[in-house]
């Protein structure tokens, strides 16, 4: 057994080459939060990795006339005035490789989560340019996140880009959390980039994610709150590296940035300290640059370049409502749509609180299945119309009998619409219950009996209606006979549950 | 006002010393002093006097080069360094410090300006052990 050890050792050592090179090297003027100032380096480019001696890795963010700015990702307590800088002729990067999943990382690719260490395979550049026009396909696969108001109203396709936006408290990152929980036998692998959040919601979520049997298609990439801004400002990008991985192997990817105005805020410190000039709400000027690069790779690459796709849930924290900050306005201009979380809806019970007047999906209705899209297509103006008319008949009772019915269905859409958290609905079952509402079925239940129909409803048909949830999931939609057989199940078990 | 840059400044002061001997450069020195008092740069003459420097060794091809080894190094052997060192930086001639540190255990480590070539023995070592706890 020594021997062996012995022996392991001496061809260890016998494989060891010393190759002595020039390198480059600077030396540190001034460290203060987190950022060094470091003569030298030259021949240094934006973005490069450098290193300092007791193992630090920093990266070169400002390249002056005769000092470069450096952020430091880690401790910075123990890096002195004068220590040598080494260039590393790389751009930043993280190591890569299947057993990344069901894991928790930090924003360098390291394991955080006590379970060992990730056998790297491969090493991802952490900024890349995101892929052309001539490898991109439109969207036309859907996401499934589970939530009803989502995929009845607000499609998302996969390779979209779908901003959800709202107060603090109005259930945000819990959209994201059932979206990941419905792509369990999805075919989708999930990218979880927490950025300066609380450690506590962290762990919280993770153990949600594990109950819900979520996190072996799950990757979280954690850049906490207590950790430095150069930490959330490297983590969104770290985490679309690893989605890239897998779309690189033609995999479909869904990643959550949770939440990008921290990301914002991290970004603002980080140029202040660097002196870079402020501009609006003392946010640098290339801030725009910074959510658009990032975004820009999410997409859906053609099978001629291998296919797969990246579909990118970015997550804004607004204040007051205040969609018109710079930030909100900013990201709500790169994405293809956005789903609009309110207070008000949230208190009044409407949960999940989308506010589906001002949610829209630029792309993900013709990547919605055509049974969904018949159901629910008018669902959105009905909405509306239900909105505005119920203000209206707040003035007076004398309405007509038109009027009355589109008050009473708009009631139920609105009780349909409601949905538990952690409850995702599977695509066919969202179907069944549309179908129910928009064919006026529903129309003499009792509003607060609508809960209880829906879920009685999806279990009676599901047992008696088989062909129709045969056709959807074959065809994506129904046949004439399915359709009758619908109609009967739902009539009978009207007739039994009036009972 | 935009600031004016140390570099900036002993460039200036290069160009007006350039060739100037005696009285000429007396005053020249005299007023870049002045301009420094002028620009409240005083403070800063640290880093006028080392840009200086370095715009001085460009132009007329100095090479300054540190090295450092743990035993004393014979004089034949500096020369033969020193010799070395001119040839690869191309240079008219070479300002050379020479350093004793027992603790780098062997070996040599040479400085020219941002450039290092570590060949000591603690560097070997350094990178070995690295290479030993690598993640395979």
């Amino acid at each position: 057994m020594s021997n062996n050890i012995v022996e392991n050792l001496r061809k260890e050592i016998e494989a060891f080459k010393a190759d002595v090179q020039t390198e480059k090297v600077g030396h540190v003027m001034e460290v203060f939060d987190g950022i060094a100032k470091v003569s030298g380096l030259s021949d240094i480019k934006s973005s490069e990795m450098v290193t300092f001696p007791a193992g630090q890795v920093g990266v070169a963010l400002n390249l002056e006339e005769d000092a470069v700015g450096v952020i430091i990702l880690g401790d910075f307590s123990k890096i002195k005035e004068g220590d040598e800088v080494k260039a590393t002729g790389k751009i930043l990067e993280i190591s890569v490789s299947d057993s990344i999943l069901g894991r928790t990382v930090s924003a360098m690719g390291a394991p955080i989560d006590g379970k060992g260490a990730i056998k790297a395979a491969k090493t991802y550049p952490i900024e890349k340019v995101a892929p052309g026009v001539v490898t991109r396909q439109s969207v036309d696969q859907p996401v499934a996140t589970g939530i009803k108001a989502i995929d009845a109203i607000i499609p998302v396709g996969r390779g979209q880009r779908e901003l959800i936006i709202g107060d603090r408290q109005t259930g945000k990152t819990a959209i994201a959390i059932d979206a990941i929980l419905n792509q369990k036998g999805q075919n989708m692998i999930c990218v979880y980039v927490s950025i300066g959040q609380k450690d506590s919601k962290l762990r919280k979520l993770q153990a949600r994610l594990e109950d819900g049997g979520a996190m072996a298609y799950t990757v979280i990439v954690s850049a906490g709150a207590s950790e430095a801004a150069a930490m959330s400002y490297i983590a969104p990008y770290a985490g679309v590296s690893i989605a890239e991985y897998f779309m690189d192997q033609g995999k479909d990817v869904l990643i959550i940035y949770d939440d990008l105005s921290k990301h914002a805020v991290a970004y603002r410190e980080i140029s202040l300290l660097l002196r870079r000039p402020p501009g609006r709400e003392a946010y640098p000027g290339d801030v725009f640059y910074l959510h658009s690069r990032l975004l820009e790779r999410a997409c859906r690459r053609n099978e001629k370049y291998g296919g797969g796709s990246i579909t990118a849930f970015p997550i804004i924290e607004t204040q007051a409502g205040d969609i018109s900050a710079y930030i909100p306005t900013n990201v709500i201009s790169i994405t293809d749509g956005q789903i609009f979380l309110e207070t008000d809806l949230f208190y009044k019970g409407i949960r999940p609180a989308v506010n589906v007047g001002s949610s829209v999906s630029r792309v993900g209705s013709s990547a919605q299945i055509k049974a969904m899209k018949k159901v629910a297509g008018t669902l959105k103006l009905d909405l509306a119309q239900f909105r505005e008319l119920e203000a209206f008949s707040q003035f007076g009772s004398d309405l007509d009998e038109s009027t009355k019915k589109q008050l009473e269905r708009g009631k139920r859409s609105v009780e349909v619409l409601k949905q538990l958290q952690y409850a995702p609905v599977k695509t066919e079952h969202q179907v069944v219950t549309f179908y129910a509402l928009t064919k006026g079925f529903m129309d003499d239940v009792p509003v607060a009996k609508i809960k209880e129909f829906e879920t009685g409803l999806i279990e009676y048909t599901e047992t008696h209606a088989k062909v129709f949830y045969k056709d959807i999931k074959e065809t994506k939609m129904w046949t004439d006979k399915g359709e009758e057989q619908l109609k009967k199940a739902i009539g009978d078990f009207k007739a039994s549950f009036a009972k | 006002m935009t600031k004016i840059s140390p570099k900036t400044i002993a460039e200036a002061i290069y160009s007006a010393t350039k060739g100037k001997s005696g009285n000429d450069l007396g005053l020249a020195l005299k007023r870049s002093v002045k301009v420094l008092e002028n620009k409240r740069m005083i403070g800063k003459s640290e880093e006028v006097l080392s840009a200086l420097q370095k715009i001085i060794d460009k132009k007329e091809g100095i090479v300054r080069m540190k090295a450092t080894t743990a035993h004393k190094i014979e004089t034949t052997e500096r020369k033969k360094l020193e010799n070395e060192i001119k040839e690869k930086y191309k240079a008219q001639s070479v300002i050379s410090e020479f350093f004793e540190k027992p603790e780098l255990l062997g070996g040599i480590r040479v400085e020219v300006g941002e450039e290092i070539l570590d060949a000591t023995y603690k560097n070997k070592l350094r990178k070995l052990e690295k290479f030993l706890i690598r993640e395979i």
